[in-house]
């Protein structure tokens, strides 16, 4: 219906740019745009104020939003684990998948094989499948507020099964530390997700090294210099290249 | 320059542990395809609605995990993307209630303001509204009443009206309303 005055109201002008109109409402309106230079100019008015409105938008907000690697891992990780939980699983062990399942297997043994002859000491970085990180809802003023290190402690019947997990079943006392990847001070959580043994030795990229990184993010985050969120999806998704990045060196800097 | 070994064995770990895994189910890879085309803009959103990154990523793991659970108990699948809008408006509006409740009983009031003031990535305007024109645009913004706030972000999101009442409760009618009256006021924006 037209105003009185025979021109469109702006609520029907910003229905016809949406395409938001019936078929027969959009041919009237259309013929009266034809024919007024007055409704013609308020719908481009209307159509700049959608322009601007869109750019206050991004310009706002799409500096704001990290990248979603590290959620998207997050999410799959818990997927997989409701998913394995309920035993909702495709039925893998159907004899008619078992042709295309081969070949798949054998490269796995193959892939499996090699990963395992590795020296366990020198896994530098975790298994993505049993350590793709976990964390707290904390913000970023409980991060900083103190130190809480008493609740950081992993007790000894998780590392046990940290441990077991790795099929690690000989460790000496002091080759590894059962490290958090995403570590407490940044919001990670003492959850068998976010655990590793991680070496002391034997690789450059160590434990100690880790633990500098640990403490740079830490101050970079508390300095507002680095978003909570970027902090621990960084040192989750790679902490050798978060290392790298975050103190400018290709090599682990010298205690 | 070349990786350390340890990198490369890494690189060869996560293949096969990738391979490793059980393959997705159907609903699970919906919803990771959903996540893929909506994270983004359900972020925005939030961010727009006052809540940090880092809660807003919060908001969107349990609407994802909300949506799985769905999927799984046979419930509808029509139009998925507005039940994943509506489902992160009402966990958000309960997320800005806590904290609000938080600063009004004084609990964490120091840590949230010191929050506010410190970290720059959530107080972009200082850093991102240095022209007059985009200033006088947030203005005409904060100056709309919230629920007019609300469709304006979620159109800009790409939501259709109908989706938009079935996000925020309200009736077709009211959106379009909204929408007009809000665009009215920035087209005049320049008279302020």
């Amino acid at each position: 219906m037209l105003p009185e005055d025979g021109h469109l109201s702006d609520q029907e002008l910003v229905l016809a740019a949406d395409g938001e109109l019936t078929p027969r409402r959009d041919a009237q309106v259309r013929a009266h745009l034809t024919a007024c230079w007055q409704c013609r100019t308020r719908l481009r008015g209307l159509e700049g104020a959608i322009g601007d409105f869109v750019h206050l938008h991004s310009a706002t907000l799409d500096p704001r939003v990290p990248p979603a690697a590290g959620a998207r891992a997050m999410l799959k990780a818990q997927l997989a684990e409701i998913a394995s939980q309920a035993g909702t699983r495709r039925a893998w062990f159907l004899p008619a998948r078992w042709p295309a399942l081969a070949g798949f297997a054998a490269a796995v043994v193959a892939l499996l094989g090699v990963y395992v002859a590795i020296p366990k000491s020198e896994r530098a970085v975790p298994s993505p499948r049993l350590t793709p990180g976990a964390v707290r809802q904390v913000r970023k003023a409980d991060v900083c507020a103190g130190s809480g290190q008493e609740g950081f402690v992993v007790p000894v019947s998780l590392q046990r099964r940290v441990f077991e997990e790795y099929g690690i079943r000989d460790a000496a006392p002091n080759t590894y530390e059962v490290d958090y990847l995403i570590t407490p001070e940044l919001g990670g959580a003492a959850d068998i997700r976010n655990l590793w043994p991680q070496p002391y030795s034997a690789t450059v990229w160590n434990a100690h090294v880790k633990d500098q990184l640990e403490d740079r993010l830490h101050q970079l985050v508390c300095d507002g210099q680095l978003d909570l969120a970027t902090a621990q999806h960084d040192i989750a998704t790679d902490w050798i290249a978060a290392y790298k990045k975050y103190f400018n060196s290709n090599r682990p800097r010298q205690n | 320059m070349t990786e350390p070994d340890s990198v490369a064995r890494w690189e060869l770990a996560a293949a096969t542990t990738s391979e490793d895994a059980p393959a997705p189910t159907a609903d699970e890879q919906e919803v990771i395809q959903l996540f893929d085309e909506l994270r983004n803009r359900l972020l925005r959103y939030l961010l727009a609605f006052g809540l940090p990154a880092h809660e807003s990523e919060e908001v969107i793991q349990e609407v994802f995990l909300a949506l799985f659970q769905h999927l799984r108990r046979g419930r509808s699948r029509e139009n998925l993307r507005g039940w994943v809008f509506r489902v992160a408006h009402n966990l958000g509006l309960k997320r800005r209630l806590a904290r609000a409740r938080e600063v009004s009983s004084g609990t964490g009031e120091q840590e949230f303001l010191a929050a506010a003031r410190a970290d720059p990535a959530e107080n972009p305007e200082e850093q991102l509204l240095s022209g007059q024109r985009l200033q006088r645009l947030q203005a005409v913004l904060r100056a709309l009443p919230e629920q007019d706030q609300w469709c304006l972000s979620l159109r800009a999101e790409g939501l259709r009206y109908r989706e938009i009442a079935e996000v925020l409760g309200m009736s077709l009618g009211s959106v379009s309303a909204s929408l007009g009256r809000s665009l009215a006021r920035f087209s005049r924006a320049d008279e302020y």
